[in-house]
């Protein structure tokens, strides 16, 4: 009667929170953050899926992931898929909110806390490792692993810096944004002229024909 | 509708099927009792070993659709090893209740030791009770889930009158249990495996290809998905449906007290 087999859907959900619980628990300085927003209660429908899941945080170190919720949500967000990988990946997520097709029904501080607070998790490695590895294995290992990912995280904004840079100076194949914004502007001017124009254009006809119409 | 609906433990004779034996209505309750004796000990292996670890996420799905919040109280019949009862103890917190049911004493002497092992005490009771006959007061439950008990009831008919008599208005009854897959493809695959491979599994592992094999049966002779929807109107229960999991190999049906 459900479209989606209930299974697969709890498998999915079950590995997801699992792994969001784990990482929360190596997180411990947004524990705090989180706590905040313990008991919320958030509904995603993911339309391109025709999929709804709900995540309820229950404590400061849980996040419970739902395929069937009947309390009433705090905040309830609808979009494709695309438009909650653009959230859930932005610097900005407020902004991404207002320009998406995402829409929102309650409260929107909470599922921005929630974002920003995911966002900015910090996983400490270290103490898993050494639990497994011994304090000198695991705190070498933990300490290569935070160099990786600070590298990675350089190389990435250089990237995307280097990337924009040339795309705009160098090859010129792209617009600078501000001309862009300047055309879009333009072209809704120009789009709202026509109407206009039309608008009197149907007028004059009315009249016309008013006027032809034998008495 | 499969052969259960002719072959159903409810009709009017004193015969009743036992995997795929008819065997004296009164006799039922104690052959299941020694499958279950038997597989007890190793009971929470056994549902690993038939559905391959997916008994997991069918509960899973069950308690989202119990909805339980704070302060209520669920009764699970035929609780066996009491996962499902240590996941509610949570959900209701300790303003609620979780009752323990199951016929087996064997049953719920492991339960009850699991429940401890979880720190599952304080809000849950452990109970020694027939489905057919609930020893609890009238609409004193607000939610009753049985998974994977039903089809080892003889008359099912009145283990669903008695379920109805003890929720609360507005309560709701969750039966998981497995039943009839809806591709033929994905029918005899599992046949296969039910009939060949788990008994073998059984021998293997639990030195008991006999109780395995009455397991297999015993889901063969449950009634299929429409069958045990109309039951459970017949009953009473309003606004009954059902949700097929994993390709109608189980089925969880959910119906409300009026």
């Amino acid at each position: 009667m459900t479209q989606h087999d209930p299974a697969l859907l709890s498998a999915a959900l079950a590995g997801a929170e699992q792994a969001l619980n784990q990482a929360i628990a190596l997180a411990p300085h947004s524990h705090q953050e989180l706590d905040s927003v313990s008991g919320t209660l958030l509904g995603i429908e993911i339309t391109t899926l025709d999929l709804n899941v709900y995540i309820e945080m229950v404590a400061g170190t849980e996040v419970r992931l739902l395929a069937h919720c009947e309390r009433e949500t705090d905040a309830f967000v609808r979009g494709t898929l695309e438009d909650f990988a653009a959230l859930a990946t932005t610097d900005d997520p407020a902004a991404t909110l207002i320009n998406s097709d995402i829409a929102l029904e309650g409260s929107s501080a909470s599922l921005i806390t929630l974002q920003q607070v995911i966002a900015g998790m910090e996983i400490d490695w270290e103490a898993p490792l050494v639990e497994l590895l011994g304090d000198v294995a695991g705190h070498q290992i933990a300490e290569g692993l935070r160099r990786f990912f600070r590298w990675g995280e350089g190389a990435r904004a250089s990237l995307k810096r280097q990337v924009s840079e040339y795309l705009l100076e160098e090859g010129r194949l792209t617009p600078p944004k501000a001309e862009l914004e300047h055309f879009y502007d333009a072209v809704q001017s120009v789009a709202m002229r026509v109407e206009r124009a039309q608008s009197q254009v149907e007028k004059l006809l009315a009249k016309a024909a008013a006027r032809q119409t034998p008495q | 509708m499969n052969d259960e609906a002719t072959s159903n433990a409810d009709r009017d004779d004193d015969t009743t099927d036992f995997g795929f034996t008819r065997v004296d209505r009164e006799a039922k309750a104690g052959m299941v009792r020694g499958v279950f004796d038997s597989v007890a000990s190793r009971y929470d292996l056994m549902n690993d070993l038939m559905s391959g670890g997916v008994h997991r996420l069918w509960k899973r799905y069950t308690i989202e659709l119990s909805a339980a919040r704070p302060g209520q109280t669920i009764l699970d019949i035929a609780g066996g090893t009491g996962d499902l009862a240590a996941r509610f103890s949570r959900l209701v917190g300790p303003e609620g209740q979780v009752i323990l049911a199951d016929i087996n004493a064997a049953m719920l002497e492991v339960g009850r030791d699991r429940l401890i092992d979880k720190g599952a005490t304080g809000n849950v009771e452990v109970v020694q009770a027939d489905a057919q006959a609930l020893p609890f007061k009238d609409n004193s439950v607000d939610c009753i889930t049985i998974a994977f008990g039903l089809r080892n009831v003889t008359d099912k008919a009145l283990a669903f009158r008695s379920m109805l008599r003890v929720l609360r208005p507005g309560g709701r009854l969750l039966v998981l249990e497995f039943s009839k897959p809806t591709s033929a493809v994905l029918g005899k695959v599992y046949d296969q495996y039910s009939f060949q491979i788990l008994p073998a599994m059984g021998r293997l592992i639990a030195q008991d290809a006999d109780s395995y094999r009455y397991l297999a049966e015993s889901i063969r002779k449950h009634p299929d998905q429409e069958t045990l929807l109309g039951m459970m109107e017949d009953a009473g229960f309003g606004e009954c449906r059902y949700h097929n999991m994993t390709g109608g190999i189980v089925a969880l049906h959910q119906g409300f007290k009026p």
